[in-house]
This record gives structure tokens, C-alpha cells and sequence, in this order.
């Protein structure tokens, strides 16, 4: 009965509030946006028909259309408009939730009751989290019927976005109460989890980069052990045949040149190692926005589909197809392809407790700190 | 029976501000107890402590029977704070619905409820109406509402008639008197003299963190009833033997029995003295408690 009346009260709280009513009607618009893309023999319809592009690949029943309208919502709708947009606006519609519950003179009104302050402040910050769920709900109802009418396939999995989306929010949020509740002020709380998100956001892309220059290095040191040793096996060969061959001397040379850049290249790992292993240990101790969001990408993606999120990373091996065959494994190209590959793989290969446990563990701290400062304090 | 007991509770804010200094108080069953004090003195502070929104540095006693700090206590206790801000987008009606579901009252003992307090506290009509729109008087009373909605056997006001008109705090007056009829104890917190002085059965005056007076206002003020005899003429030279105070053509004959005025009057008479009046005079609450802060360094300052 207490939680049912404190649900209640949020959402009184949050439907008084003109920005909740403006967060689900851009939603509604962001959803019948969506709807409006289609396709046809000919290629994509985009607003309802309104305007075609036609296309051999992106036609109606084709693997590639289901990868660009699925890649739409896992990519650019989850990972902008809900990852980014929704978020801010939920962050301001729910940033004043714990100053205002906790303001002199209607604190002393909640806490007098018969409920203990743990069960009071959980279930508050349950309760606020239920907005987000609610709107990223009623988001996801829309895309569901948009994927299945659109490309006739009706997948449970797009509902995934709400509790990763919700999880997402909820590690920025427990910010937002901690600092509402010690500070009492919503702007407050929400610049300061404003400056955190920011903090995360260049925490995530340090290990990103750093992960990227180690990951690059590793496959140039690859590909120089095996020009080595290449080389080496050709160097043999020609000196069975003749000593006094004029390649063996350009031969040492590469191989020489070769053992060089790797040793250079161990270098710099190491030097890189000094500085990525650290940033890795933060990473592991902070919420992990980024790669939460990202499940749901990996959990939609089709490996024989169209993948849009590749296509956004600068990767076009999707359109450029068999012409890759074609290119020499030891060129620079290569070696990048490779590199975004073997990154692509790190990161999907982390745990699911790597993304999401250690975040919650974060976000179990953050909140515990909160929950025993709403304990302690005398009001 | 006792429905509050406190022995020597205590309160230091970060090891330094006392703003308690050992309070032991008694509510009884069906009073109406005030607790008056100056400003700082500690009052709301003892009020929040008793209600779990303060943790008390030491605090023995009882609330209903059970140790302070008990949540379950507070399910048979109204409470209304001083200040009370009630959520903006909340209409009368759903104010009471909200705290009386948070002391666990049932849906349809809220329905029943809501609308015979609104009705009580002179709020019918007002009940699907945004707080925001109502009075500081409305708030007030839609404030001592909330604190019925559970059908409490204690009630705990700090500062009830705070913005109340006269025509209000009289209605409010009126409503703690039939609460004491049905049987509920009342804990009064005012600096409103005039007041408690009204509808108090017992009080206490606290200054400084420290109750310096408990009782009835009768036991409180017995020491102070006096005879003042005013007369026409030159004060008599035996005046000041006889009388306890002798002020221009004033005689104070301190005590509550009317026989030691006899005497006096016998021989002003003899001697042929004008007795303008004979008034038997005894402290109010406001003399009271100027006594009790008088008493003290400075008033209620909290050191």
C-alpha cells in the first residue's frame, strides 16, 4: 500500500511536469518517424511512401532492409535518441524528484510515518526509475509494431531496450539522488551528474582509443613476426640454392627492417600497456554507458545482415564486398580492418557481469552512500 | 497512563550545539498538553525527535507504550510538522489519500475519512482543488486533516494555528477540545501564549534545551496569586510591614486565601482610608513564561 501510494505519487509528480508530457510526445513523434520508413520492390519508401530511393540491396524482404530498419532503432534510435536525448530530458524531469522529497517541511511530512527511511528511499528511487521504464515502454510497443509491420518480424527483442535503457539511466540517476539528497538543490544534482556523465563518457572513449593503439600495435607486431618469418623461409630457400644470391642481402634487410619495426612496435605496447591497463581498471570500477547501450546492438545484430553500426564506424566492407578479397593482407587497410575487427570481438566478447555487474556494483555504491546519508541525517 | 514518557533526552548537533539538555516531559492519556518555549529554545527539535524525523543523542521513554523510535508506534500517532509544504500538483483530497495510504489506512477507510475531515476542518468543496490555490489558513487545516486521516490516539501539532485567522484558530481550538472529549491525547507545540492558555490541561516551558517548568497552569502559577489593594490617599507607614509589596498607593498581599487580605482591609477601614479596589490577581501563561525566560541568561538562545 506504501509503495502503491509513493508510485502514485511520482507519477502525479512527473505528469504535473510539462516536460513529461513533451518527452512522450517527441517519443510518439520519433516512433511514427520510424513507422514512416518502408520498403518496396523498388528500394525504400520514406514518409509513408512520400519519397522513394531505389535500390538493389535495401528492397523489400531482403536481409540488407532488415539490417538498415533494425540497425535504425539499435544504432541510431536507442543509441541517440534514447542513449542521449530521452535521457537528458528524463535527467531534467527526474533531477528535482529527491531535492523535492527531501525539502524542509514536507520531508518531515513522509518520514513520520510508519515506514522505515531504507524502505522509503528504494522505494522512492524505484519508483522514479519507473518513469523511464514506462516511457522507454511505451517507446519500444511502438518500434515493435513498426519492425513487424514493416519488415514482418515480430521481435521480442526489442524490448530489451527497456531494462537496458532503464539500467543505463539508473547509474546516472543514482548520481542525481546522491547529490539531490546531500545537497537539496535538482540543478545541482543535475549538473553535477551532468559533469559525471561527461567524466564516463571521456573515461570510456580513453579506453576506447588506448584499447584501439594497443589492439593496432598487437597486429602490427603480427604482421612483422610474420614478415619475418617469411622472409626468413625465403631467405633459406635462396641460400640452399646460392650464397652469393643478390636477394639475400635485401632479404637480411627486410628482415633486419622488419625486426625493427616490431621491436619499436613492443615498444610502444608496452608504453601504451603503462597507459591502458590503468584506464582499463577505471573503466572496470565505473558504469559503463556506453557498452550497456551497446547490448542491445549486439543482441539484434544479424551477422548476415546490413550492419549499420559498422557503416557509422567508417567501416564500408558491407557495400565494398568481394573487392576486399582482392587486397594485400599486409597493406595498412588491412591491418585497420583487422584492428576494428579484433576490437569489435574485445568488446562483444565482454561478460555480460563485466558490462552491466560491475556498473550495478558502481551504482550499488552510489546508492548505498545515498540510502545511509537518508538514514543518518536528522531533518 | 502515560501516552508520553521521556527521561533525560539528549540532542548535540555536531558535538557542540546541545540543542536538548536531558528534556524528561509526561503526556497523559486524553490531555491536551502544551509545550511553549521561546524561539531556538528546542521544542521542535523534542517534536521531531518523537516523531523519528531527528535521531535523539540519548533518548529513554515511552510513546504508546513502546520505545521512541518505533515505526510502528506511528501508525496510531498524528502528526502535523511546523512549515508543512504539501506536494503542488496534489488537490486536498489526494493529499489525504497519500499520507493516510502511508500510515497504511485502507482504501475505503481513506474515502470515508478524507471527506468527513475535509467537512470537520471546513474544507468541503475544496477537496478536488490544487494545494497550491489554498490559503495559508487552508494548508494549516488541511494539515491537522492529514494528521486525523489515521484516527490517531495521540496527535502531535507543532505550531497548529501558524497563519490561522481568529475565527480559525477558534474553529481549531474548538476542534482539540472534541479531540480530548473522544479521548485523544494532545501534544501542543506554540509560542502562542493566549493560546495554550485556552485549551492546555498541563504544559511546559522549556528555554534553552532544558524544561524549566511542568504542571497545570494552576500549580505553575499558585506562588504568584496575590491580593492588590488600591487606595485613595497616603500609603500608611505600617503598609510595609504588613503587606508583602508596597508599590505607590498599591498593597500586595502575596498568597490565595482570601483571609489574609482581612486584616488589612479591617484596618484601613479604622483608620478611616479610601479602598478604591480589592483584586485577587494571579500569573498568566505570558507572565509564566516571561518568568521562566526571565530566569535564564538570554532567552532561548541554544548554546
Amino acid at each position: 500500500m506504501q509503495f502503491k501510494a509513493l508510485l502514485i505519487d511520482a507519477y502525479r509528480q512527473l505528469s504535473a511536469a510539462k516536460l513529461f508530457w513533451v518527452t512522450v510526445g517527441i517519443s510518439a513523434l520519433v516512433v511514427v518517424a520510424y513507422g514512416s520508413i518502408g520498403f518496396n520492390a523498388e528500394g525504400v519508401t520514406i514518409g509513408f511512401g512520400a519519397y522513394q530511393i531505389e535500390s538493389n540491396q535495401l528492397r523489400e524482404g531482403s536481409p540488407w532492409a532488415r539490417g538498415l530498419y533494425i540497425g535504425i532503432f539499435s544504432s541510431i534510435l536507442v543509441n541517440i535518441w534514447l542513449a542521449w536525448i530521452a535521457t537528458v530530458l528524463a535527467l531534467i524531469s527526474t533531477c528535482s524528484i529527491f531535492p523535492e522529497f527531501v525539502h524542509s517541511g514536507s520531508i518531515e511530512l513522509t518520514i513520520s510515518k510508519p515506514i522505515g527511511r531504507l524502505k522509503l528511499f528504494f522505494s522512492k528511487y524505484l519508483v522514479s526509475l519507473l518513469f523511464v521504464i514506462m516511457q522507454v515502454a511505451i517507446f519500444c510497443v511502438g518500434i515493435f509494431f513498426c519492425v513487424g509491420l514493416r519488415i514482418g518480424e515480430w521481435n521480442p527483442i526489442i524490448f530489451a531496450a527497456i531494462p537496458i535503457v532503464a539500467t543505463f539511466f539508473s547509474y546516472l540517476f543514482a548520481i542525481c539522488v546522491l547529490v539531490g539528497i546531500v545537497t537539496r538543490s535538482g540543478i545541482t544534482a543535475l549538473l553535477i551528474t551532468g559533469v559525471f556523465w561527461m567524466l564516463l563518457w571521456t573515461i570510456q572513449t580513453s579506453e576506447a582509443v588506448l584499447n584501439r593503439f594497443v589492439i593496432q600495435q598487437i597486429v602490427d607486431i603480427e604482421r612483422f613476426d610474420e614478415g619475418i618469418i617469411t622472409a626468413t623461409e625465403e631467405l633459406e630457400k635462396i641460400k640452399t640454392v646460392s650464397s652469393e644470391d643478390f636477394r639475400i642481402s635485401k632479404l637480411e634487410k627486410r628482415i633486419e627492417s622488419f625486426q625493427d619495426d616490431s621491436e619499436e612496435a613492443s615498444e610502444l605496447l608496452a608504453e601504451l600497456d603503462m597507459w591502458h591497463t590503468p584506464t582499463s581498471w577505471v573503466l572496470t570500477l565505473s558504469p559503463k554507458t556506453a557498452q550497456t547501450i551497446g547490448l542491445l546492438d549486439r543482441w539484434l545484430s544479424d551477422p548476415d545482415g546490413f550492419d549499420i553500426a559498422a557503416i557509422m564506424n567508417g567501416d564500408m566492407s558491407e557495400f565494398e564486398g568481394e573487392e576486399l578479397e582482392e587486397f594485400d593482407p599486409t597493406t595498412r587497410g588491412a591491418r585497420e580492418r583487422e584492428t576494428m575487427r579484433r576490437m569489435r570481438v574485445d568488446y562483444e566478447n565482454r561478460p555480460l557481469f563485466y558490462v552491466i555487474g560491475t556498473s550495478l556494483l558502481f551504482e550499488g555504491f552510489i546508492l548505498g552512500l545515498a540510502s545511509w546519508y537518508f538514514c543518518r541525517k536528522d531533518f | 497512563m502515560a501516552v508520553i514518557q521521556l527521561q533525560d533526552v539528549e540532542k548535540v548537533y555536531r558535538g557542540k550545539v546541545h540543542a536538548l539538555r536531558g528534556v524528561s516531559i509526561e503526556v497523559m492519556d486524553g490531555e491536551i498538553f502544551g509545550l511553549l518555549g521561546p524561539n531556538g529554545a528546542g521544542k521542535s527539535t523534542l517534536v521531531k525527535i518523537l516523531m523519528t524525523v531527528i535521531h535523539a543523542s540519548k533518548v529513554s521513554g515511552t510513546m504508546l507504550g513502546n520505545p521512541i523510535g518505533n515505526r510502528k508506534t506511528l501508525e496510531n500517532v498524528g502528526y502535523l510538522p511546523e512549515h508543512h509544504r504539501f506536494p503542488y500538483y496534489l488537490t486536498g483530497k489526494q493529499v489525504l489519500h497519500h499520507y493516510g495510504a502511508l500510515c497504511k489506512v485502507g482504501r475505503k477507510e481513506r474515502n470515508s475519512r478524507s471527506s468527513s475531515l475535509l467537512t470537520r476542518l471546513g474544507l468541503a468543496g475544496w477537496e478536488n482543488k490544487k494545494v497550491e490555490t489554498y490559503s495559508k489558513g487552508m494548508l494549516q487545516r488541511l494539515g491537522i486533516a492529514q494528521a486525523l486521516m489515521n484516527n490517531p490516539t495521540l496527535l502531535i501539532l507543532d505550531e497548529p494555528t501558524d497563519g490561522v485567522d481568529p475565527v480559525g484558530r477558534r474553529e481549531i481550538r474548538d476542534l482539540l477540545a472534541e479531540l480530548r472529549e473522544e479521548g485523544r491525547a494532545v501534544f501542543l507545540n506554540s509560542h502562542l501564549l493566549s493560546e495554550l492558555e485556552m485549551v492546555c490541561d498541563r504544559v511546559a516551558i522549556m528555554v534553552k534545551g532544558r524544561v524549566t517548568m511542568q504542571g497545570t497552569i494552576q500549580s505553575l502559577t499558585v506562588d504568584s496569586q496575590r491580593y492588590e489593594i488600591k487606595i485613595a490617599g497616603e500609603m500608611p507607614a505600617w503598609a510595609k510591614e504588613h503587606c508583602s509589596e508596597v508599590h505607590g498607593n498599591m498593597l500586595v498581599c502575596k498568597g490565595n486565601d482570601p483571609s489574609i487580605v482581612q486584616p488589612i482591609l479591617d484596618r484601613l477601614r479604622s483608620e478611616n482610608i479610601t479602598i478604591v479596589s480589592v483584586n485577587p490577581v494571579r500569573e498568566n501563561l505570558e507572565d509564566l513564561f516571561m518568568r521562566a525566560v526571565d530566569n535564564t541568561d538570554s532567552p532561548g538562545a541554544i548554546q
